[in-house]
């Protein structure tokens, strides 16, 4: 929203020792965020008002060779020997007599500003010298279309003024987040947002005055609201066509409401949104003989009810809109004429042959209009404003106003106010909100700084608030602390640190688990963690064959790419590995730690999905690498023992990964429960992906590790006692399973009293038939250092262990 | 004759006049000892120095500026990464750990009455349009807030009132809003909450509280200011700046915004089940994405989830 300070200033008389740059400062701390700062004054410097002397053709062009008088400027310029100054213009309304708007040399095009920055020079027009240029409305930034040069009424400037001096442009105008005013319908007005002006300086904001309105019943007209939550109140007045010619000038109105970011449109229209403005109440005009054809009865009735679903209305747009059952319809006599909040219908518009006009001045319900909104995707001010719970009580006073100000004499008023509600009283005491914000303020200064903004108080052992009717937000005792605090200023709060016991914090365990396993894989392990989306596509999760159904589906995604939560991690990895290969990297391990969730996972005791948390690995490495890395971090990093098998083909468990290559993949158990799985992926994938190089992943469910104790014992007993180091190869056949010599290994190790390691050394195979296990072996004793027969005892237990699995020493 | 060898024949000599002392009387050998082992001790002293020097004539310079020795493989490099922003994150939970806050995670998946209802929006009220929020089918919501976590969070430790008076809980997780992505936005991101109650908790707690943690973050003194925001489940509400920190490049001046703050409504304490006549409490919530791009100076928000390791590896 956009917010003239020479607006504000005339409501509020600002001292003289704030400046605009303090003041914008005191409303970016006090009141609104404030986005963004124009200052219009360079903008429109070196423009004048000018009085044209002479304006003559030139012949076999569409151009006027121009005389112009800019005052006491004209010296300044290129003068013409009877001093005023030659300008070439090409606008058909350019005439001797008339007061234009004088771009000078050197000045820049309004229009351009802060874009381009076109600066105006003289230059030859078809022979013929220009300085500078008239000014046609668009090139000021009032209008959006050229049409002809600006015209000003000579009641208001001299030639020779300053553009910027006569319209107000040497102002400030304020950009604020729209966001931080949602519960403030009052701020959405000039009015509103200059009163908490003055609350924020500390003076009382004088309250403008609102004509009185009679109630008039020349004409017939009625109002029924169906449902005062639709509609709290309806208030309309039907007067005769105001004669207001559309003004040739450029008037000050095009320039407020310009400065606003809108446009004139007609004199009615206009006033409607310029009382909009202002006041923060919309206005709707239909034509009145209309809307009594469209009810078709002498016994006009404007009934305010919900739409039915479907039910059509064609706005003034021309669009046919369908109605939700939400929306709120206004009908004459139960056929609908507009959309309400949000665009009249087009039955009922304002046009030439209009010759009585109705004014609504309403309030809707803004949940409705929220939806509305939505809905038909309509995005104007009035709705705006309307969706923030415009005030009840403003409705008539608004009215009233748009009647002075038109000059009209209602032929028929009525207003429906079924959604009267009393006085909000608010009652709190000092202590109260010198608790809550840490403060010392006195009653005085609290009672002041209410009375600031409208609010009434009366000072007891307890403050009794009254609620001015515009402040729709304020219900309970925190909402008027909240105004005492922000009023006087939240900055001058004093600072202090809570005291509390010593008591040590908790963190979650899974986060402690992440952090620490992010520690192992990237500073020990050396792989990348990746952050990549929780939505992936339904191709994504198809093309790594889980079930896109599987995952919940977000209705409202950005695209087909983020439809699907994701059901595991290492499928979104897999997506990220050619692009990485494509830049270059060669050997490379992803990984994230990331949520995840399934339909079939169900729901927790509150209701909600249950999420788990996962690590997924990806690399470009085989299964073996992927083991040993496994190994090295849930062992060695986590102190977790792990146990795994071979994953089987067609098995549930192969099912759930269904991107591995089962036959060159294990799953992985801990104490007899499957954590995840990890392997080479699947050829199929893999062309999916366009990968061709060896991939392996692995997936598992860190909720079924995070609550486990390290069941890996740390052997962490030296012996004082030399070790013997053995090497050991030995010759199986071919189909015989490491694991099972190196299991024999360990058993015969394990029935000494020996610290032990058991490090494999190499698998050769040179043939089909057999291949070489080779081993190295560390040992000692805790008590004694071992002799030679003992250690040929050791090694004789091993041979015997291995030899009756068919082993032999090599 | 080097040095060094004059040095070792002088030791030579006086070896071999040792054996003399077996000649001497009694009464003198120990004296003719001490006079010998330190006569023996400065020679080895001096000969030990003159190695030494040898030595240090014979090392052979290496250039420091290449990668290797000549003739030699390079030393083996292997680096891993880790994201920033997780590392941020673990840096800004430990400082509110040390500051006394416990920590739970965020749940990516949750619902309207978690994310809305429990926070005081009305229902239909427009305040929840603000957040642009994703729902799937079945009208489950991916959070746009961390603030999804304080109804569950004050439930969660509630009893901490009875026992020490108060409950102080941080919550860090990943949120969600369904809007275009450019250089500063990204429909998914990461902010961390907190939550404090107690029987006194003031305004003026919360904004020393959250002056103290970005202190601590940036290893400074600093200063902060407010502007007012609006959030249906504080009241009041305020938005948190800092004064640019000097680590940050800020000369003074500068202002960032940081975080969205306020006094828990108290509709919220009441449906946690927490009275509000006795018990008052402060929140916030904040981006931890602005944290990471402000301190390494990025400025495209959408390196973070494109899974290049070009950026990653810089980590």
């Amino acid at each position: 929203m956009l917010i003239s300070l020479n607006e504000i200033k005339k409501y509020v008389t600002i001292p003289a020792e704030v400046s605009d740059s303090e003041l914008i400062q005191l409303i970016g701390s006090r009141l609104v965020e404030v986005e963004e700062v124009t200052d219009l004054a360079p903008k429109y410097q070196g423009i004048y008002v000018v009085k044209v002397m002479k304006a003559e053709p030139i012949p076999d062009t569409h151009l006027n060779l121009c005389e112009i008088d800019a005052g006491a400027h004209n010296s300044e310029f290129k003068q013409l020997e009877n001093g005023f100054v030659q300008v070439v213009c090409g606008a058909p309304n350019v005439h001797a007599g008339m007061l234009a708007v004088w771009i000078a040399p050197g000045a820049i095009v309004p229009e351009t500003y802060g874009n381009e920055n076109f600066r105006i020079s003289t230059r030859k027009l078809q022979g013929y010298e220009s300085n500078g240029m008239l000014a046609g409305a668009d090139e000021l930034c009032f209008d959006d279309e050229h049409k002809s040069i600006a015209e000003i009424d000579p009641k208001l400037a001299q030639p020779g003024d300053s553009f910027a001096e006569v319209f107000g442009l040497n102002d400030l105008i304020i950009d604020v987040e729209n966001k931080s005013l949602t519960h403030r319908p009052d701020c959405f007005g000039l009015i509103g947002f200059a009163r908490e002006v003055a609350g924020i300086l500390g003076v009382k904001f004088q309250e403008p005055e609102w004509p009185e309105l009679a109630a008039a019943h020349d004409l017939p007209i009625s109002i029924k609201i169906t449902d005062k939550d639709l509609c709290p109140r309806y208030s309309c007045a039907v007067f005769d066509v105001p004669h207001h010619e559309r003004s040739k000038y450029l008037t000050p109105d095009d320039i407020f409401l310009a400065k606003a970011g809108m446009r004139s449109i007609d004199p009615l229209v206009d006033l409607t949104n310029i009382l909009m403005l202002e006041t923060g109440q919309p206005l709707h005009a239909f034509d009145y003989d209309k809307l009594i054809a469209v009810g078709g009865t002498d016994k006009p009735q404007i009934i305010v009810r919900a739409a039915a679903d479907g039910e059509e209305l064609q706005l003034l747009d021309g669009k046919v809109i369908k109605c939700i059952p939400e929306d709120i319809l206004i009908t004459s006599n139960n056929i609908p004429v507009a959309l309400a909040g949000a665009m009249g219908g087009k039955n009922t518009e304002i046009d030439a042959s209009t010759k009585r006009v109705i004014l609504e001045s309403a309030t809707f319900s803004l949940y409705h209009l929220r939806k509305t909104q939505m809905a038909h995707a309509i995005f104007s001010e009035a709705i705006t404003r309307f969706t923030k719970g415009q005030p009840a009580g403003m409705t008539w006073p608004v009215l009233a106003e748009a009647v002075r100000r038109l000059d009209v004499t209602p032929l028929a008023t009525a207003d429906d106010y079924p959604g009267e509600t009393p006085e909000t009283i608010v009652k709190v005491t000092v202590s109260q909100i010198n608790d809550l914000l840490g403060t010392d303020y006195s009653v005085d200064t609290i009672k002041d700084t209410l009375e600031n903004v409208g609010f009434k108080v009366e000072s007891g052992a307890e403050l009794i608030i009254s609620v001015p009717l515009w402040r729709t937000d304020i219900h309970i005792p925190e909402d008027i602390i909240e105004e005492v605090g922000r009023l006087l200023g939240y900055d001058n709060i004093t600072l202090e640190l809570p005291y509390g016991p010593f008591k040590g914090t908790e963190i979650s365990p899974m986060l402690r688990l992440k952090s620490k396993l992010r520690s192992i894989l990237s500073d020990r392990l050396a792989m990348n963690e990746l952050l990549t989306y929780s939505f992936v596509s339904r191709s994504l999760l198809e093309k790594v064959g889980q079930d896109p159904d599987e995952s919940y589906q977000i209705v409202n995604s950005i695209s087909p790419e983020l439809q699907c939560f994701r059901q595991q991690i290492v499928p979104s990895l897999l997506d990220k590995i050619r692009e990485n290969v494509k830049s270059g990297h060669k050997a490379f391990t992803l990984y994230e730690i990331n949520q995840i969730t399934n339909r079939n996972y169900g729901l927790d005791a509150d209701g909600v999905p249950i999420v788990k948390t996962d690590l997924g690995i990806v690399s470009l490495s085989d299964f073996y690498q992927l083991k040993s890395d496994l190994f090295t971090a849930l062992e060695r990093g986590l102190h977790i023992d792990i146990e795994y098998a071979q994953l089987t083909p067609g098995s549930e468990a192969a099912k759930q990964y269904p991107y591995l290559e089962p036959l060159r993949s294990a799953e992985i158990f801990v104490e007899n429960h499957r954590i995840g799985a990890f392997g080479e992926v699947k050829a199929a994938v893999k062309r999916k992906f366009k990968l061709d190089s060896t991939v392996s992943a692995c997936e598992i469910s860190l909720d079924d590790i995070v609550n486990q104790k390290q069941t890996l014992s740390v052997d962490v007993e030296l012996s004082k006692f030399p070790s013997v180091e053995r090497d050991l190869t030995l010759k199986v056949t071919a189909d015989t399973p490491f694991g099972r010599i190196d299991t024999a290994i360990h058993s015969a190790l394990d029935q000494e009293a020996l610290i032990y390691s058991v490090m494999p050394v190499s698998i050769y195979q040179p043939d089909s038939e057999s291949k070489n296990l080779s081993f190295h072996l560390k040992f000692a004793s805790l008590d004694h250092t071992l002799n030679a027969e003992e250690i040929t005892a050791i090694m004789d237990k091993i041979t015997v262990a291995t030899t009756q699995l068919g082993a032999q020493i090599v | 004759m080097s040095e060094l060898e004059k040095l070792k024949s002088e030791l030579k000599t006086i070896n071999a006049e040792y054996v003399k002392i077996k000649d001497l009387p009694p009464e003198q050998r120990g004296e003719f000892g001490r006079e010998m082992n330190k006569k023996k001790q400065k020679i080895l002293a001096a000969i030990t120095a003159a190695e030494e020097a040898l030595e240090s004539e014979n090392i052979e310079p290496l250039d420091i500026s290449a990668p290797c020795a000549p003739n030699q493989p390079l030393p083996q490099l292997k680096l891993g990464s880790k994201h920033p922003l997780m590392t941020e994150l673990d840096r800004v939970i430990s400082i509110y750990s040390d500051m006394g806050f416990n920590v739970i995670e965020s749940q990516q998946l949750d619902d309207e009455f978690h994310m809305f209802d429990s926070l005081n929006f009305s229902k239909g009220h427009p305040a929840r349009d603000g957040y642009d929020t994703f729902r799937t089918e079945e009208g489950f919501i991916p959070p746009a807030h961390t603030s999804t976590m304080q109804h569950r969070a004050l439930k969660k430790y509630r009893k901490d009132l009875d026992t020490i008076g108060q409950i102080a809980v941080v919550v860090p997780g990943r949120v969600f809003r369904n809007e275009d992505v450019d250089t500063t936005h990204e429909h998914t991101f990461y902010q961390c909450e907190g939550v404090y109650v107690s029987r006194d908790a003031t305004m003026g707690q919360m904004f020393g509280v959250l002056k103290r943690f970005f202190e601590l973050y940036y290893g400074q003194d600093l200063k902060i200011k407010t502007q007012p925001g609006y959030f249906p489940f504080t009241e009041p509400s305020a938005e948190l700046l800092i004064e640019k920190p000097a680590s940050l490049g800020g000369k003074g001046g500068d202002w960032l915004e940081m975080l969205g703050c306020g006094m828990i409504h108290p509709n919220v304490l009441e449906m946690a089940g927490i009275d509000p006549e006795i018990y008052h409490g402060f929140a916030w919530g904040g981006g931890i994405d602005r944290l990471v791009m402000l301190k390494y100076g990025l400025t495209d928000v959408r390196y973070f989830e494109s899974g290049k390791l070009d950026f990653l590896e810089k980590f």
